[in-house]
Parts: C-alpha cells; sequence; structure tokens
C-alpha cells in the first residue's frame, strides 16, 4: 500500500516534538565536533604558516642556488666551447638570466644572516667572477679563431697556388732538359744547355719543392688541429725545416723561369707559419686562452661543490625547522583525530539509540500496527476495535481511524435495513399485479362460463325450439297451397257466388294470404335465429396455417358485394393498409373469417345509417372503411374502421353480450359479436373497440402468433347486426 | 638558366598538400625510396622538372656548355609541341666545374632544394662516380650521362642509371680494332688522365689489346685539371709508338698532340669522344688534322639519321648562334630519350615507370638512331669514327685512311 507508505513517512515528520528533540540533539554533537575540527585545523594552519613563511623560502632560495649553480656551472663549458659568435650571443644571454636569478638567491639568503649563508653567497660572487672571466677571455678566443680560419682559407689557396705553379713548372722542367723546347714558338736550345747538369739540378729541385710545399702545408694545417699544447713544438720545429729547405732549394734555383713567384709564394708560407701572426704563434695563443679557461672551469666546478656544500647545511637547518613544525602540525592533527573520533563514536551510539528506542520501539511499531489495522478494515473486518495508546500524532491517527470505523459499521448496517425495505415493497408490487391478474382472470373466468352456460342453453333452447318451429312453417307453407287451391276453386264457382259474398271471400282469401307470409316470414326468422344459436354451441375446427391478409381482404370483399347486393345504392370509399411482413399465422379460418365478416357487416350498415341521416339533412358524406393490418412482436392486429354513427359509451360494453343489438328486431340476432368474441378469445386474442358516437367506429382484433390449443364451445349464428 | 618552376595550382590542394608531406618525409628519413603517391617531385600537372650537374667552367666546360644546349633544344623542341602528356619540360643546370665535390653538392642541391624529377646529362666520370650514389640514394633516375665509364654499366648496381651513349670500353675497343686492321698498327701507346675517367679509357684500351696478345708499348700520365702533359709525351715517346691512344680532355690533349707535332714525334693520334670533339679541333688548329675521333653519336653535319636533320633545324629554330657538334647532338639525344621515356610512361608519372618505360625498352627509335636496351642499362652500342680534316673540320670515317690521305 503506497499511499500507507507515504501517510507512514510524512507522519514520521510529523512527529515533531520527538523528532527535533533527537536532530537537537545530532545537532549538537556535530557542532561540537566542528569546533574540535576547527580547533585543530587552527592550530595546523599555525604551524603551516610558520614553515610558509620561514622553513619554504629558505629551501626554495637553497634549492634555488643550488639549481642555478648546478645551471652556471653547467653553461661556463658551453661558453667556452661556442664555436661561432652568435653560439656565444646566445649562451650570453641564458647566462646572463642564470646568473641574475641565482645573485637575487643569494641576496635572499644573505638577509636571513647566518654563518652558512654568508659562506655560501661568497662563494656564489666568486663562481660569478670566474664565469666573467671566462666570457671575458672569450672575445680574446674568437679574434683568435678568426685569424685562424682567415689563416687556413688561405693555407688551402696557397697550396693549390703552389701546386699550380710547380706541376707544370717540373713538366716544362723535365722537357726543356729532354728536348730543348720552352716553347712552341721559340727554338730549340743547345744540347749542351738542356742536358746539361745545372738543368737536371733545376729539375730536382722543382720536384723538391714540390715535396716541401706539400709538407709545410701539411705541417702547418696538422698545427690548426692540434689540441695538445706540448706537441705544438716539435710540429713547429718541423716546419722551421722545411722552410730551410725551400729556402735552400729556391736559393740553388736561382734565375729559373718562375723562380721568383715561387719564392713569393713559400716566403708567404714560410710567414703564414713562423710569423708573429702565423700559425703557430695564434694556435699557441689559443691553446694557452683554452688552458686558462679550462683551469677556471675547473675552479668553478670546486666552487660549486662547495657552494652546494654550504647548501646543503642550509637546507638541513630548514629542514630541521621544518620537522620540528611538522611534528607540531602531527601533534595537533592527532589531538584533533582523536577528539573526532570520541565525538563520532558518540553521535553514532546516539543515533544508534534514538533509532532503536524512539523511532524502533515507539514509532514503527506502532505505525506498522496501525497499517495492518487499516489493511483489515480495507478487507471489511470493521468489527475489532483500533487501540492504539499514546499521546502523539499515531494514537490521533488511531483514534481517527476509530471513529471512521464506527461510522463505517452505521452505515453498513443503515444499507443493510435500506435494501430490505426496497425488496419488501418490490415483493408487494408483485402481489398486487398477481392480485390484479388474478381478479382478471377471474372475471374473464365467470364472463367465459356466463356466457358457455347461456351458449348451451342457447342451443338447447334452439334445438327443443326447432321442430315446433319447423312444424309451423310447413303447415304455414301446405295451409297456403291449399288456399291457393281455394282461390281457384272459388274462381270455378264465382259465378254462382253473390256479389256480395264474392268481395268478402276474396277479402277474406286475401288476408289469409298475408297472414301466411308472415307465418312463413317469420318463421324463416325464428329458423335463422335458431340456427345462429347452435353455431354457438359448435364443435371445434382444424387450425391451420393462414395469411391473414388474405382473409382478411376475401372477408372485406364478400361483406361490401354482400351489402351492395340488397341495395345497389351503397357505395363505400375502402381503404386497406396490408403490412407486407404479416405472414401465415395458425387459425380455424373459417372462424376468423366469419369474425372479419361480422364486423365489416356492421361498419357497412353503420355507414350506410349514417348515410342516410346525412342525405335527409343534406349534408355531403363519403362512407370510408379503413382496414390496417400489423404484425406485432408477439402478435397480428387487424384494424377495421368506418366513419359511421359509432357507439354511444353507454351501450358499449354491452355489445359483446348475446342477443344485445340495437337493430330492429327483425333485423339482427345480438349474436355476431358475441360470437366473433367467443372465435377471438378461443385463439387467445381480443378484440377491443374505439368509438366516438356521430364520428366513428374501430375494431382492433388481436391474434397471438403461438396460439393456445384451447378450443371453447361456441354457438351457431349465422349473421349479426353491427350494434349502432 | 631557364628554369621551369610551377607549382601544382590546377592539382588542388589536396594534391599538393600529401606532396609536401611526401616532401618532409623524404627530408626527415634523407632516404627516400622510389617515391609514392600521386606526384613525384618534380612532376605538377603543367612540368616536369630535370636537373644537371656539369662543368661549366673550367678546362671541360665546353663539354658542359654543349650538353645543356642539346638537351635544351631538344625540350623546347618537344615542348613547342605541346610537352609531353601536357607538361612542359624544363632544365635546371648547376655547374661543378668537373670537380667532384661539387659535384656531390649540386646533386643535393638539385634534389632536395629544387626537387627535380630526374638528373640528366652529368659530364664526366669522376662527377658521375660522386654523383650516382647520391642519386640512387634518392631513387632520382640518372639519365644520359656523358661518360662511357663501365662502372655505370653495372646495370644491377645501378637501378637509377639510364645510359644512352656507347661505353669506353667501346670506343677503344673501336680505335684498337681499327688501328690493327686498318693501318696494321703493331705499337699502340696510351695517355691517360690520372683521375677515373682515365683509369676506365686506360683500362678498356689495356683489355682491347690484351685480346690480341698486345700490351701498350708506353703509358703516360698527365695530373687532372691540368695541362703537364710533356712528361707523358716524353713517356709515350720513347715506346715508339706507330699510335697513340688518349684518354683525356681536349685541353691536355690538344696541348700534347701540338708537343708532339712540334716535336715530329707523329704517330696516329686517336682520342675519344669524351675528348670534346668540337673543342679539341678548335685549340688544335692546322695541328690538328689527322687526329681522329671516336663518337658514340651520328656526324652533325651530316643528314643521315633523320635525327641529325631534325637536331640541326631544332637547333636551327632555338639556338641559331650555336654551331652543330656532337656533344650537343648528344645532349639532343639525351633529350629526345627523356622526352620518349616520358612519353612512354603516360600521364601518370612517377619514377618507377620513367625508368621501367627506358630501361625496359626493346627497341627505342629516335629518328632512326636506334637504341636497345634489353638485358643492359645502355641505349646504344654504336660507335662512329670521325677525323679532322686540314681544314680543322671533322669528316665522318668509315675506316682509318692511309697517312698519305690525311695531309
Amino acid at each position: 500500500m503506497p499511499s500507507l507508505l507515504q501517510r507512514v513517512l510524512r507522519s514520521r515528520f510529523r512527529i515533531a516534538t520527538q523528532l527535533y528533540a533527537a536532530l537537537a540533539g545530532a545537532v549538537g554533537i556535530t557542532l561540537l565536533a566542528s569546533l574540535v575540527a576547527w580547533y585543530s585545523f587552527d592550530q595546523v594552519g599555525d604551524v603551516q604558516e610558520r614553515v610558509n613563511k620561514r622553513t619554504v623560502p629558505e629551501l626554495a632560495a637553497s634549492f634555488g642556488i643550488a639549481q642555478r649553480s648546478g645551471a652556471l656551472v653547467a653553461a661556463a663549458p658551453r661558453l667556452a666551447a661556442a664555436a661561432t659568435l652568435e653560439d656565444l650571443d646566445r649562451v650570453r644571454v641564458s647566462l646572463t638570466a642564470e646568473r641574475s636569478a641565482f645573485q637575487a638567491h643569494l641576496g635572499a639568503l644573505l638577509a636571513r644572516g647566518g654563518s652558512h649563508n654568508e659562506e655560501a653567497s661568497r662563494r656564489g660572487s666568486a663562481l660569478i667572477a670566474n664565469i666573467d672571466a671566462i666570457d671575458a677571455s672569450m672575445a680574446e678566443r674568437f679574434t683568435l679563431l678568426a685569424r685562424t680560419t682567415a689563416l687556413r682559407q688561405e693555407l688551402d689557396t696557397l697550396r693549390n697556388h703552389l701546386s699550380g705553379m710547380l706541376v707544370p713548372a717540373i713538366d716544362d722542367q723535365w722537357f726543356f732538359t729532354m728536348t730543348g723546347f720552352r716553347s712552341l714558338d721559340a727554338p730549340p736550345a743547345p744540347r749542351a744547355e738542356h742536358l746539361s747538369e745545372m738543368e737536371f739540378d733545376r729539375y730536382r729541385l722543382l720536384a723538391g719543392l714540390r715535396a716541401d710545399a706539400g709538407l709545410g702545408a701539411q705541417i702547418l694545417a696538422s698545427a690548426f688541429n692540434l689540441s695538445d699544447a706540448p706537441l705544438l713544438e716539435p710540429l713547429r720545429d718541423r716546419f722551421q725545416a722545411t722552410s730551410e729547405s725551400i729556402e735552400r732549394r729556391l736559393s740553388g734555383l736561382g734565375d729559373a723561369p718562375g723562380a721568383e713567384r715561387m719564392a713569393a709564394a713559400f716566403e708567404r708560407l714560410q710567414t703564414m707559419g713562423l710569423g708573429a701572426e702565423g700559425g703557430f704563434a695564434l694556435r699557441a695563443q689559443e691553446l694557452a686562452i683554452a688552458d686558462r679557461q679550462r683551469a677556471l672551469l675547473a675552479e668553478n666546478r670546486e666552487l660549486a661543490v662547495n657552494l652546494l656544500v654550504e647548501v646543503e647545511g642550509l637546507v638541513s637547518d630548514a629542514q630541521g625547522s621544518a620537522g620540528r613544525d611538522t611534528r607540531a602540525s602531527a601533534e595537533a592533527i592527532a589531538t584533533g583525530r582523536n577528539l573526532l573520533l570520541v565525538l563520532n563514536a558518540v553521535g553514532i551510539v546516539g543515533a544508534g539509540l534514538v533509532a532503536w528506542l524512539f523511532i524502533g520501539r515507539v514509532l514503527l511499531r506502532r505505525i506498522d500496527k496501525l497499517s495492518h489495522r487499516m489493511v483489515a478494515m480495507a478487507d471489511g473486518d470493521l468489527e475489532a476495535e483500533v487501540d492504539i495508546t499514546g499521546r502523539d500524532e499515531v494514537a490521533d491517527m488511531a483514534a481517527a481511524l476509530e471513529v471512521f470505523r464506527r461510522h463505517a459499521l452505521e452505515v453498513q448496517r443503515l444499507n443493510l435495513v435500506e435494501k430490505l425495505a426496497e425488496e419488501l415493497k418490490s415483493k408487494n408490487g408483485q402481489l398486487e399485479d398477481a392480485l390484479d391478474e388474478l381478479r382478471h382472470a377471474q372475471d374473464q373466468i365467470v364472463a367465459r362460463e356466463k356466457l358457455a352456460a347461456l351458449g348451451e342453453l342457447t342451443a338447447g333452447v334452439a334445438h327443443e325450439i326447432k321442430n315446433p318451429l319447423n312444424f309451423v312453417k310447413n303447415f304455414a307453407e301446405a295451409s297456403e297451397e291449399l288456399l291457393e287451391e281455394l282461390n281457384e276453386t272459388i274462381t270455378e264457382v264465382r259465378e254462382a257466388i253473390e256479389e256480395e259474398q264474392r268481395g268478402l271471400i276474396e277479402e277474406i282469401c286475401q288476408d289469409l294470404t298475408e297472414n301466411l307470409g308472415r307465418i312463413r316470414g317469420h318463421g324463416d326468422r325464428a329458423d335463422r335465429i335458431v340456427q345462429d344459436m347452435l353455431k354457438m354451441g359448435r364443435g371445434a375446427a382444424d387450425r391451420q396455417l393462414t395469411d391473414i391478409n388474405q382473409l382478411v381482404e376475401q372477408n372485406v370483399r364478400l361483406a361490401f358485394h354482400a351489402v351492395r347486393a340488397a341495395d345497389s345504392d351503397f357505395a363505400l370509399d375502402i381503404q386497406q393498409d396490408f403490412d407486407p411482413e404479416m405472414g401465415e399465422v395458425e387459425v380455424v379460418p373459417q372462424d376468423v373469417g366469419r369474425v372479419f365478416l361480422n364486423m365489416v357487416t356492421n361498419a357497412c350498415h353503420a355507414v350506410d345509417e349514417r348515410r342516410k341521416a346525412e342525405e335527409a339533412s343534406g349534408a355531403s358524406y363519403t362512407p370510408t372503411l379503413n382496414v390496417v393490418t400489423k404484425r406485432r412482436a408477439d402478435h397480428v392486429e387487424v384494424r377495421i374502421r368506418d366513419n359511421g354513427s359509432g357507439i354511444p359509451q353507454d351501450v358499449i360494453d354491452k355489445i359483446f353480450n348475446p342477443f344485445f343489438t340495437t337493430k330492429p328486431t327483425d333485423q339482427g340476432t345480438g349474436l355476431g359479436l358475441a360470437l366473433s368474441s367467443d372465435i377471438v378469445r378461443e385463439h387467445g386474442g381480443e378484440i377491443r373497440v374505439e368509438s366516438e358516437a356521430g364520428a366513428f367506429t374501430e375494431m382492433i382484433v388481436d391474434l397471438p402468433l403461438a396460439t393456445a390449443p384451447t378450443a371453447a364451445e361456441g354457438s351457431d349464428a349465422d349473421d349479426t347486426e353491427t350494434p349502432a | 638558366m631557364k628554369r621551369s618552376r610551377t607549382v601544382a595550382l590546377r592539382g588542388g590542394r589536396r594534391r599538393a598538400t600529401r606532396w609536401r608531406r611526401a616532401i618532409a618525409l623524404s627530408c626527415a628519413a634523407a632516404l627516400p625510396a622510389f617515391a609514392q603517391g600521386d606526384a613525384p617531385p618534380g612532376v605538377s600537372d603543367e612540368a616536369v622538372n630535370f636537373g644537371q650537374s656539369a662543368a661549366f667552367s673550367g678546362p671541360s666546360q665546353a663539354l658542359g656548355t654543349a650538353m645543356r644546349l642539346g638537351i635544351e633544344v631538344a625540350f623546347k623542341e618537344a615542348n613547342a609541341a605541346g610537352g609531353v602528356h601536357g607538361r612542359q619540360l624544363s632544365l635546371h643546370s648547376l655547374d661543378d666545374a668537373y670537380e667532384p665535390e661539387a659535384a656531390i653538392a649540386n646533386t643535393r642541391n638539385l634534389l632536395q632544394e629544387e626537387r627535380v624529377f630526374a638528373l640528366i646529362g652529368a659530364v664526366g666520370t669522376p662527377t658521375s662516380r660522386a654523383a650516382v650514389p647520391v642519386a640512387r640514394e634518392a631513387g632520382v633516375p640518372y639519365v644520359a650521362p656523358f661518360t662511357g665509364a663501365a662502372f655505370l654499366r653495372e646495370a644491377a648496381a645501378w637501378p637509377n642509371v639510364v645510359n644512352l651513349r656507347a661505353s669506353y670500353d667501346q670506343e677503344t675497343e673501336e680505335m684498337v680494332a681499327r688501328l690493327i686492321a686498318d693501318r696494321g698498327v703493331k705499337r699502340i701507346a696510351v695517355v691517360y688522365q690520372d683521375d677515373s675517367f682515365g683509369r676506365a679509357g686506360y683500362a678498356g684500351a689495356v683489355a682491347a689489346l690484351a685480346r690480341r696478345d698486345m700490351v701498350p708499348v708506353a703509358v703516360g700520365v698527365y695530373p687532372r685539371n691540368t695541362t703537364a702533359v710533356k712528361t707523358a709525351l716524353l713517356d709515350v715517346r720513347r715506346g715508339n709508338p706507330g699510335a697513340v691512344i688518349l684518354i683525356g680532355a681536349y685541353g691536355p690533349v690538344s696541348a700534347l698532340i701540338a708537343w708532339a707535332r712540334h716535336l715530329g714525334f707523329n704517330p696516329v693520334f686517336i682520342t675519344i669522344s669524351f675528348v670534346g670533339s668540337n673543342a679539341l679541333a678548335q685549340a688544335l688548329g692546322p695541328a690538328g688534322a689527322g687526329v681522329f675521333v671516336t663518337q658514340v653519336v651520328p656526324f652533325p653535319g651530316g643528314s643521315q639519321p633523320a635525327v641529325v636533320a631534325e637536331y640541326a633545324k631544332a637547333l636551327r629554330l632555338y639556338a641559331p648562334e650555336a654551331a652543330p657538334g656532337f656533344v650537343s647532338l648528344e645532349g639532343y639525344l639525351a633529350g629526345r630519350m627523356a622526352a620518349t621515356g616520358l612519353r612512354r610512361c603516360g600521364r601518370d608519372l612517377n619514377r618507377e615507370c620513367f625508368l621501367a618505360a627506358l630501361r625496359d625498352a626493346q627497341a627505342i627509335d629516335l629518328g632512326g638512331f636506334g637504341l636497345r636496351f634489353g638485358d643492359d642499362n645502355q641505349g646504344s652500342d654504336a660507335v662512329f669514327l670521325t677525323m679532322i680534316g686540314a681544314d680543322g673540320r671533322y669528316v665522318p670515317v668509315a675506316t682509318l685512311p692511309p697517312p698519305g690521305l690525311v695531309r
């Protein structure tokens, strides 16, 4: 039951006082814990601040110095190793940045005082001074380098130049020595001249010069690449020797062709090697500077090591104080932590107790009980009482639930009474209906019995009357024949009779003939009445499926023509409205047909009567007959309506009684409608009459579709007159 | 120097970007194997760039200049006909002064800075020896170098080399064969330049002689890039040769022949195509009469085969001031051969395809000058013999005429 759960949840928050009390306890514990934590953090913060303000800057400066001094010591060789001026500038820029950072750290350290700091600062300054010295020597070194490079390039050119001179010279000298030709356009020298010792000697000197030129250039190039200063001197010595050899050979060459050009080139070679600005001197200076730089670098490294020692001292001092602070901080943290642990334990135990004692035992259990009662009530158990005690909202709810239970119980009872009353009322109605039906049936039975008795009586009377009546008729007829014979006889004897007597006799015969006619007429009428009376008690005929529409139409026509045959002035407007769905109904067709014939005949007489009355008053009138058939759910309905003279209200109840007629005594037997009523009742149907005097009459015949298999006795009747 | 540096504008940005990435990768790796991708370096939608490192200064400058002239004329002729598959051919030439170190520097420059599609018309054996490994490393075609050195004919060692001309071995073989057959010379001396070119020719001559159970009767050597040839002259004269085979450049060779004539030393002088025939004739003047030169291209003053006439026509059209010459004809043939390779490769050009189109070709007909690669990387095996006439002009000869007819 989710709504119940929600209600439980909601009501839990509404247990205001008790819950507020529990919450206030929890808040109190939390506040206490926060105070302890705040105090603890404050303590740690103090220590942290001490570390931040004093120890960290010291450590940062120390690390900065260590780092920068390392960078400076590392950068110094790069300074020394710079190959070009651009390189040097780049190194200088980075070095300057490092140095200013280093000096800043040193300054910071010095401001703090202390023996370690002063010592570190002093060594740092020395380091910077050394680097400045290296930097200064670099300028000198680059000047030298530029000169050396120029010399090297010149040496290459000079070597090619010497080779270009010496190779063709040697070739020419050898050719001259062999052939005496110096040039294509000069005649050859005499053999004594070109094959002389001097020419051979020249060839030898030239070849030697070529070798010396190569050697000298080689030695000088080696000197440029030399990095070990002591080895320079032996090289210089060998170059000196080569130079002297060249000088000797050149002087031996004398005025040989091209000798002067060669001498100049060789002199240049010598100067390049041994001159004050020569390769050896330059290289010596370069190596000296390099040595000096190396020494400075070594010193730098040592200074850096010492500096690091001082910095380590600084760092360990800073670490010591940082350690103390850290310990204090750790103690503050431990105290705070322990206190918080205790408070947490108190809070947890308190919360557990509140949960167990109050919420579990007091609140939830009762709410649970309440919920069970509600579920039981919802299932229909309204009898047991809600018995939850207490002074809180749960108790209120229980009381409210109890009220609700009682109301529900009351309502349940009231509903029961009302239901019973209702049932009683309906049973009464049924009883009344049954009673009505009973009365009606009783009436019908009574009427039927009455009619049956009357019919039997009538049939019996008719039977008894028939025989005397036959006598009356037969003797009346015989008397008429006798009267005719009498008349014939009188005629024969007429002459014999006196005038006066003759008249009297004729008059008497006339009266006798009229009397006999009346006897025969009334005898016939009595016979007809007897016939009808006998029909009342006739036997049941067979029922068969019959088309009602067709039956109605046949009898309407039959009746009309019968009336028409008697009175040629008679006219009637017949309007038929037959239900095409009518179908066939199981009836006795002769009987039912007689009913319709009877009714239509009555209607004809009624309209004829009215016609005569209207004609007498001079009004125009059209006799009209409406015949309507209709199939209903469980019966068929035939309505025969005329606009004739109508039936007054006071006679309408009597028209079905036998022998009741409004016609003159010689025109109706008063049995037609009684017979019709019998026939229809035998078929389980009924005849209804609606009429207004001077306006219309409507006969309504209802025949059930499922017919009751009963057959009642009925009396014979030939024709009936419409009660009008 | 005409230089067509066209960037793929119509080819679209995407292709250009890929191109640049390929360059970046190549430069980074310094080992670009045969270039992959859409367009190899030096090829755009509109142009193909070739590079040349040759001597345009120094004693051999006539060779480089004439070679460049011939290639350019061939390229201009092709460009005037609408280019090759719509691409204009261009040549970027750098001077190496016949020095191997400069040749290496030039080749690197052409490949990395100028980004040429292929190298063409290099001049000289030592320069080629230095440059061709650089080209092979980069997978760049090395087409028609002006040298007959045997090492470049090792097809398997140099997958990127396509030679046009007959080898020095074939030339020296022809020399020895003709000297013996036509003149009945028994004593043959050799003078060569002391570098890889000279040694290549010398080796060819010695081999040709050895096939006939002969050795050089004297050998002379002179330092490269000098005219100090007189010692060599004396050395060969001492062998009393009937003929001297000269493997050298026109400067020293002409000096040697001049001095020999001066000394009255008149063997049959026969020299090699690399000498630079026109320059040699010019330098020798009257002393040149009767000097024989083996050639690897047809006689440029003639009309047969048809390509010579086409060459003459193109020369008149595009370089009217230049006289026909063997070297520029070789350059022209080299240009024609390169254009043929590009054409056979189709519009979808790359270096592998270009190399394959030439090296795998069974027959390429350059207007009657037939090239056949087949199983080697050398197109022509033809060696033609020419002689400097009394008027200092070259005449094509089928055989060496008897001495009397020369003067």
